[in-house]
């Protein structure tokens, strides 16, 4: 009977196996070797995939011994910043584009288009010269400012396409009942894009989470570095001494993704292949 | 274009609503292409003048062993890591649709790596791969007694550019596994049935059926595969940082450090706009290959 099964039943499920495998197996080696006392630890890897014990030490030596609660400030202080300003700048704009159509409103998507191929290493810099000019390098506007220049192309495609959606008779409605331009946009087509301001919110806190060029070049202090700084400086000062807290500051770094996309996973998922697949 | 405008707005009020951004953009992204531009141009290490020198700096770049090794060690970093995503990603898509339980879990758990930082990824795979303590995959090798192959992997010169490729590889195939997967579930089941109705096989349906049907996507991804390899970064950057040697330098990490460690700007900002220029060139000639393929297939 079991030889009967066809190829093309197992296969797959074959396949599913191992690459779930493949895709969990980091995760669940650092949050399992991170809850493993130091002894175990030095014993060797072989034990590392199921803790035989709950130790929570290494959490403890990690926030001790680093500013890791301050990075964690630090990288939540700048997603708030950059997300805010990315979506007052690209909303209206995108509406403008999409809605008021004034002429060379095309012209302007196409530009800000231009800006999905361009690598941001050309502007790092140019970026540095300028910060310091303006004495904001080693603020958290450092990296804010140029995170939202980069975001704005992605942010307004989104919301371009969904504008596209509301029909033009009820943003006219509206003008007709005698509100004007800034009232229609702020009281109707503001809350109507609710949606795809959350797409554009979950899509920027992932990438500027995560952001590592940015925070890497223009904040030098130890005051302001994100998590991924931190986390990098940590493991090179650190990693050579105590493993325990290296995995533990690993662990800390990835939950609030990882607990973000356990909520919204499939509107992760969607946004993040929404803000790739731009034509 | 009139009969889109909404009634009665002026076309200042357009201006106004785009001009913020508008600026935004341009002070960060655009004006800075210029300026590193004008940068490589000449010579300067941020400290003496600025001293034109012309086309010096692109024609130090022909000469430069480093660069040449590290625009080599680029194109199997992107070749490579654009093959095995879009072959990875559709694997793990096609294998996806074929079960019938569990696919949105499963959907899930494979889009893991994909929201995990750069940073973490890199730290985790060090990890993984060190010798001193062992890591797991030693630890593994040597329990399976493959043990004459352990080795700190990482200081392998023949290995590590594979090793980052692959890593950021890994982190990325799983957004192609989403951009498949709902293309793929999106067909029209009809035509799907008709075909199994004809006696066509699961092999015949994938590649004479649904992979044609979702080409346009294929197309779209190939050139975002390609263009974010060409920005590759973070991985190498964390992971090796181009070394040991040049074994894995790429064109990013070597203008990175040419920039910020020797604080060589005019070569380093010639690097850059030649980044620039490769990343839209290549997406411009993936394009019109696709282009050509759609009007004679």
């Amino acid at each position: 009977m079991l030889a009967r099964l066809k190829l093309a039943t197992w296969l797959p499920i074959l396949l599913v196996i191992i690459f779930l495998i493949i895709q969990v197996f980091p995760i669940v080696w650092v949050v399992s070797a991170s809850l493993q006392t130091p002894e175990a630890l030095a014993r060797g890897p072989s034990n590392r995939l199921i803790p035989d014990s709950l130790y929570f030490g290494n959490y403890v030596r990690a926030f001790e011994t680093s500013p890791l609660l301050h990075y964690l400030l630090n990288s939540t202080i700048i997603a708030v910043l950059t997300i805010g300003l990315t979506i007052l700048l690209a909303a209206p704009a995108a509406y403008a584009i999409e809605k008021l159509r004034f002429g060379g409103s095309r012209v302007v998507l196409n530009y800000f288009l231009l800006g999905l191929m361009i690598p941001v290493f050309v502007a790092l810099l140019p970026i540095f010269q300028s910060l310091g000019f303006l004495g904001i390098r080693n603020s958290y506007w450092a990296v804010v400012l140029p995170q939202v220049g980069f975001q704005l192309p992605v942010a307004i495609y989104l919301y371009t396409s969904f504008f596209r959606g509301i029909p033009n008779e009820l943003l006219e409605a509206a003008s007709i009942d005698g509100a004007g331009v800034f009232r229609t946009f702020w009281s109707v087509a503001v809350p109507l894009s609710i949606n795809a301001t959350i797409t554009i919110v979950v899509y920027n806190f992932i990438f500027i989470w995560n952001e590592f060029v940015f925070a890497n070049t223009f904040l030098t202090s130890d005051a302001l570095k994100t998590l991924p700084v931190g986390l990098n400086d940590f493991v090179s000062d650190m990693g050579r001494r105590d493993y325990g807290a290296t995995y533990a500051a690993i662990v800390v770094s990835v939950l609030p993704t990882i607990a973000l996309y356990l909520f919204l996973n499939r509107r992760i998922i969607d946004s993040m292949t929404a803000g790739a697949v731009r034509g | 274009m009139r009969k889109n405008q909404l009634l009665g707005t002026p076309s200042w009020a357009g201006w106004l609503f785009v001009a913020p951004a508008l600026i935004m953009f341009t002070a960060v992204v655009i004006i800075p292409i210029a300026w590193s531009f004008y940068l490589s141009l000449g010579a300067w290490n941020g400290l003496s003048k600025w001293r034109f020198t012309g086309g010096v700096n692109y024609l130090n770049m022909l000469d430069d062993t480093v660069f040449r090794q590290a625009l080599v060690n680029n194109v199997f970093f992107s070749l490579v890591g654009s093959l095995i995503q879009l072959v990875i990603g559709m694997t793990m898509a096609v294998s996806l649709i074929s079960i019938a339980k569990f696919r949105n879990i499963v959907r899930v758990a494979y889009f893991l790596p994909a929201v995990i930082s750069s940073v973490a990824i890199s730290q985790i795979f060090v990890q993984l791969l060190s010798a001193d303590p062992e890591g797991f995959i030693n630890g593994m090798l040597r329990s399976m007694g493959l043990g004459e192959n352990t080795q700190p992997f990482l200081s392998n010169t023949s290995l590590t550019l594979l090793i980052v490729t692959t890593v950021d590889a890994y982190k990325f195939c799983a957004i192609y596994m989403a951009i498949f997967y709902s293309a793929l579930v999106s067909l029209d089941q009809d035509v799907l049935a008709a075909a199994e109705m004809d006696g066509a096989n699961r092999l015949q349906q994938l590649f004479l059926i649904r992979l044609p049907l979702i080409w346009a996507t294929i197309a779209a991804s190939v050139v975002l595969v390609v263009s974010g390899t060409l920005r590759g970064f973070d991985i190498p950057f964390v992971m090796t940082g181009g070394g040991p040697g040049t074994s894995s330098e790429l064109v990013s990490t070597y203008m990175y450090k040419t920039l910020f460690r020797q604080s060589n700007f005019g070569y380093g900002s010639a690097i850059a706009i030649f980044l620039v220029i490769e990343c839209l060139l290549i997406v411009a000639i993936i394009r019109k290959a696709f282009s050509a393929t759609e009007k004679t297939g």
